[in-house]
């Protein structure tokens, strides 16, 4: 048996679905393929894959529908890829459960690197991954047990809702949040001033651990969208 | 919500001037100038069916108008009284007056708006002209270049196989930046000149713009000048998005010699300010005023055909702003070099969300 990791592509374009194998698979990870959405939902049961990649697009159903099925029972990552631009429907697919998006045309470094970061963020769900209770990102490192965040040597002075905004983005490193999935977490009811309030606290946030616009920074932002924590941050 | 607003602002508006007229008939008629109210109102009446919007505000002033000077200025004083003709006969020029008003104001507001429509309607037309046109370009290299590799690939050594797949890439680039901007443009609805505006962070737009424009030009140092407060204004961010890559990838692609690129974001009284500015080559003064329209290619040698896109993101930007009722120039700086700058309203406007 070889220990590679499984990913299932549901994808309707066969030149697609032989472009991304092609990558998957000199990347060294093992790739199996589905064209439809039924076929799809059958070979997750089946084969049960560490990640999927799924097309929002697809002839039989409507990709919505293969996330909702799929998070009924599985937890496995889902990266969703799109050649819609629009917000709203990234949006929905998030708030469904897909854990990020790539949008149409890609290139392989793109790819490969959100589905690094799929993994790894599935790989930081097991429990003994939380035994130690910190969460580490080059310099930036909290503490859960203490609620305390540090930047290097340096302790970071966080509001109680800053921090548990920063520590829910840590705790799903590498997965794109919603807005609505921050706020419903962190304040617990949604209203007009919502989105405002979270942005609000994430300008804070930025200014605090030193962001400077248009780097590589510990939080990236996709207005319109959310926010997810860089778990590729070189 | 747009409905209630005008409802509103119309009813203020006849309110007040009805009750202007009404003091001023008082006043004459105190100055004992009684023939002139009649005037007055009439004129009153003209005034209402001219600001508001349709006809019910213009007549219901006629028919106020009409009451206020049957009740208080003509005899029998405080009384009213329509068997009086010359009372009938005031109260039907001024409805005749109203109608006829709101008529001529409807159909100019009317036509204000087509123009303002067909002018967006005519710079959407001229881009997709210029863009279909350059589709073509990149396209050819690709497929050419695809079916070279097929077809002779064995042959050719590996720089040679290298060099035609990173003119694929450079093509295949274009082209995805060109939809990108088509993209933007259809997200415009020409029907209704409103766009979806949502409150945007600053900060968050200049962060998403320029982390889009390093991933393609990563070795272009860029310098950035942003307020140190949060700054939230009302727009599309993935069309300012768009505006404010195109303006940075123009200086890169246009401005030869170009050695410092910087992006400027700063409040200007109700308004943002945002600049790109280059220190190269510049823009001719007669180049100046036509560079946003999209008619506008430089005839110059485009040796590397890199350069053939010239304008067509500048005119995209153009269609943005105007449709985000900003406005959008460009300039010489002191010193040299050009820069593009646009502005943004802070006011949201009533009937948006």
């Amino acid at each position: 048996m070889s220990n590679k990791y499984k990913i299932l592509l549901v994808e309707d374009e066969a030149n697609i679905r032989t472009l991304v194998s092609t990558m998957l698979e000199t990347a060294g990870y093992q790739s199996i393929q589905a064209g439809t959405c039924e076929q799809g939902i059958l070979m997750v049961t089946s084969h049960m894959p560490d990640l999927v990649i799924l097309d929002l697009g697809l002839p039989d159903r409507d990709g919505m529908d293969f996330i909702h099925a799929v998070r009924e029972n599985f937890l496995m990552p889902i990266i969703v890829l799109s050649a819609r631009t629009d917000e709203e429907d990234k949006v929905a697919a998030l708030d469904a459960g897909a854990n990020d998006y790539v949008t149409k045309p890609f290139g392989s470094a793109e790819l490969l690197a959100r589905v690094r970061s799929a993994l790894r963020s599935a790989r930081r769900g097991e429990p003994d991954q939380w035994r130690d209770q910190r969460f580490t990102l080059q310099d930036l490192t909290i503490d859960y047990a203490a609620r305390q965040v540090f930047l290097g040597d340096r302790e970071i002075r966080l509001t109680q809702t800053e921090y548990n905004i920063l520590a829910l983005l840590s705790e799903n490193c590498g997965k794109m949040m919603s807005y609505r999935t921050i706020i419903h977490a962190i304040w617990g009811y949604t209203d007009d001033g919502s989105v405002k309030k979270l942005q609000v606290n994430m300008a804070n946030i930025r200014k605090k651990i030193g962001a400077c616009p248009g780097e590589d920074n510990y939080i990236i932002n996709e207005i319109g969208v959310g926010y997810r924590m860089n778990g590729n941050k070189q | 919500m747009r409905k209630a607003a005008s409802i509103w602002r119309d009813l203020g508006l006849t309110a007040a001037i009805l009750g202007l007229s009404f003091l001023a008939g008082l006043w004459l008629q105190h100055m004992a100038l009684d023939e002139q109210v009649n005037t007055t109102v009439v004129f009153g009446v003209f005034l209402i069916s001219m600001v508001t919007q349709g006809y019910f505000w213009g007549v219901a002033a006629a028919f106020i108008g009409t009451l206020m000077i049957n009740y208080a200025f003509t005899f029998p004083y405080f009384q009213l009284d329509f068997i009086i003709p010359t009372n009938l006969y005031s109260a039907i020029v001024m409805i005749v007056i109203s109608v006829l008003t709101s008529t001529l104001t409807t159909k100019v507001k009317h036509q204000e708006a087509v123009k303002a429509e067909s002018r967006l309607e005519r710079m959407r037309a001229n881009l997709m002209r210029a863009v279909s046109h350059d589709l073509r370009t990149p396209l050819t290299t690709i497929y050419g270049s695809a079916t070279a590799l097929l077809d002779e690939g064995e042959n050719m050594t590996d720089d040679q196989r290298r060099t035609i797949l990173k003119g694929i890439k450079a093509d295949a680039e274009w082209l995805t930046r060109m939809v990108e901007n088509l993209l933007s443009v259809t997200r415009i609805d020409a029907g209704q000149l409103q766009i979806q505006k949502v409150p945007t962070v600053l900060e968050e737009l200049i962060d998403e713009s320029v982390r889009k424009f390093k991933s393609r030009y990563p070795d272009q140092e860029l310098e950035l000048r942003l307020p140190e407060e949060l700054v939230l204004i009302p727009m599309d961010p993935i069309l300012i998005c768009q505006v404010i890559i195109n303006l940075l990838e123009n200086g890169v692609q246009h401005a030869r010699g170009m050695t410092r690129l910087s992006l400027e974001a700063r409040v200007a009284g109700d308004e943002a300010l945002f600049q790109v500015t280059d220190d190269g080559c510049g823009i001719p003064p007669e180049d100046l005023e036509r560079i946003f329209t999209g008619q506008h290619h430089r005839q110059e040698p485009t040796a590397d055909g890199r350069k053939r896109n010239f304008g067509i993101g500048l005119s995209v930007c153009a269609t943005i702003i105007a449709a985000h009722q900003g406005r959008i120039w460009a300039e010489t700086p002191k010193g040299g070099g050009a820069r593009f700058c646009f502005t943004l309203g802070l006011e949201e406007q009533s009937h948006e969300q």
